[in-house]
């Protein structure tokens, strides 16, 4: 794939990456910068990249692993700090769609309990429920077998499900 | 895509559905598509790095030489340096290096093997291949801190990568502080930089484990690999 090509295709997802990069660092800036730095590891290892593969799916392993790399341990200990999720880590509500009263709340609710995932649990959930990537292309980005993404999904939703009754 | 997707999955009582309807999404704001933008330009079309940048670099270049003229006398020197520390640091880009772009190879590590062996002067009488919760997935060489060495890359199943160096480390003296009780040996366990490490001497050598097990929770796990890698693993120098 010529460069201006890759470019111009790298660029369809950046909305998507920018989803996954906010939930995974539950900050705005941060998550901006795992962006930037996602598509410069990109264009740095282009000619790695497969054409006719999966590029969306490359770019969610590159920012994947960017972030395990540079931020797991920050998030580690902010965890232990309170219980979970601290106030100052909540993610981003201001790009959020203006809704009514009851819809946003379930809104906040519903991102409030994604955050108190693991990563390893919220990764795949994201990947698979909302950007609609297939299992194969998951387990790829998780480095792990298929069997391990779908227990992964299937316990994450056991436990939003815990979650959100909490807030009932 | 979205059949294969639901195939292999439970019913979820509509979690699935609640996300893509009800989870916020966050689209990449304007600032940032811009960066991004510019970022992927090609080279050609922007300016030389030098213009925007050669007279500040200049400028910083001269102010370090001349304070590092004015300050060097009363620099410790380099010999004073803990080698431990040193190697320590070392296998640590090593890992880094590992968790970005080191290659999982099942498949060649039978081959990879001899040849790290022979490259390294570090034979293995006996490597822990791996089981069903870790698997090693490379061998390589490496050169740390001006020795020679082996390097084992493992993953685990939760996609976790643990590295294992093992170089000659005859002078090199492991501290007494950090030594913890693991099954039947006392290891030097210490946490660096965000990540674990598990330090030992066998034989003539100098072992080091490292991996992002850091959690009260994973470090468990990362002590477990430990006991196989360190029970199912004979090194010695061949020269």
């Amino acid at each position: 794939m010529a460069d201006d090509e890759f470019r111009q295709q790298a660029l369809l997802h950046l909305d998507a990456l920018h989803n996954l990069a906010v939930y995974l660092t539950r900050n705005g800036s941060e998550a901006e910068d795992l962006v930037q730095e996602t598509y410069v590891r990109a264009m740095r290892f282009s000619h790695r990249f497969q054409p006719g593969t999966h590029l969306r799916a490359w770019l969610f392993q590159i920012l994947r692993n960017t972030f395990l790399t540079f931020y797991r341990l920050r998030e580690r200990e902010s965890a232990l700090s309170e219980d979970g999720v601290p106030e100052s880590e909540a993610p981003m509500f201001h790009d959020a769609p203006h809704r009514d009263g009851e819809s946003a709340g379930a809104h906040m609710d519903l991102d409030r309990a994604l955050t108190k995932l693991p990563e390893e649990f919220k990764t795949p959930l994201l990947l698979a429920e909302v950007e609609g990537l297939a299992l194969e292309d998951v387990a790829r980005i998780m480095d792990c077998p298929v069997g391990t993404v779908k227990s992964r999904i299937f316990r994450a939703k056991e436990r939003l499900r815990g979650f959100l009754k909490d807030y009932e | 895509m979205a059949t294969e997707r639901m195939d292999g999955q439970e019913d979820d009582g509509g979690m699935g559905q609640l996300l893509r309807e009800r989870l916020t999404r966050h689209p990449a704001p304007a600032m940032l598509r811009a960066s991004v933008r510019e970022a992927l330009e090609p080279a050609a079309v922007r300016p030389p790095w030098w213009m925007q940048w050669g007279v500040p670099a200049a400028t910083a270049l001269a102010t370090a030489m001349v304070m590092l003229l004015w300050i060097a006398p009363s620099l410790p020197s380099g010999a004073g340096a803990d080698p431990a520390q040193l190697v320590v640091r070392a296998v640590l880009a090593e890992h880094a290096r590992n968790i970005f772009w080191g290659e999982s190879r099942t498949d060649v590590v039978p081959a990879a093997l001899p040849r790290a062996m022979e490259e390294s002067g570090v034979a293995l009488n006996w490597v822990f291949t791996g089981d069903e919760d870790i698997q090693l997935v490379n061998a390589k060489p490496t050169y740390l801190e001006g020795r020679r060495g082996i390097e084992l890359a493992y993953q685990d199943s939760a996609g976790h990568t643990v590295t294992y160096v093992i170089v000659p480390g005859g002078s090199v003296a492991l501290p007494e502080r950090g030594r913890v009780q693991i099954d039947r040996w006392k290891p030097v366990v210490r946490k660096e930089n965000g990540f674990s490490l598990i330090m030992w001497r066998q034989q003539n050598l100098l072992c080091v484990l490292a991996s992002d097990l850091v959690s009260d929770e994973d470090l468990g796990r990362f002590k477990q690999y430990f006991v196989k890698v360190r029970s199912s693993t004979e090194p010695y120098v061949i020269y």
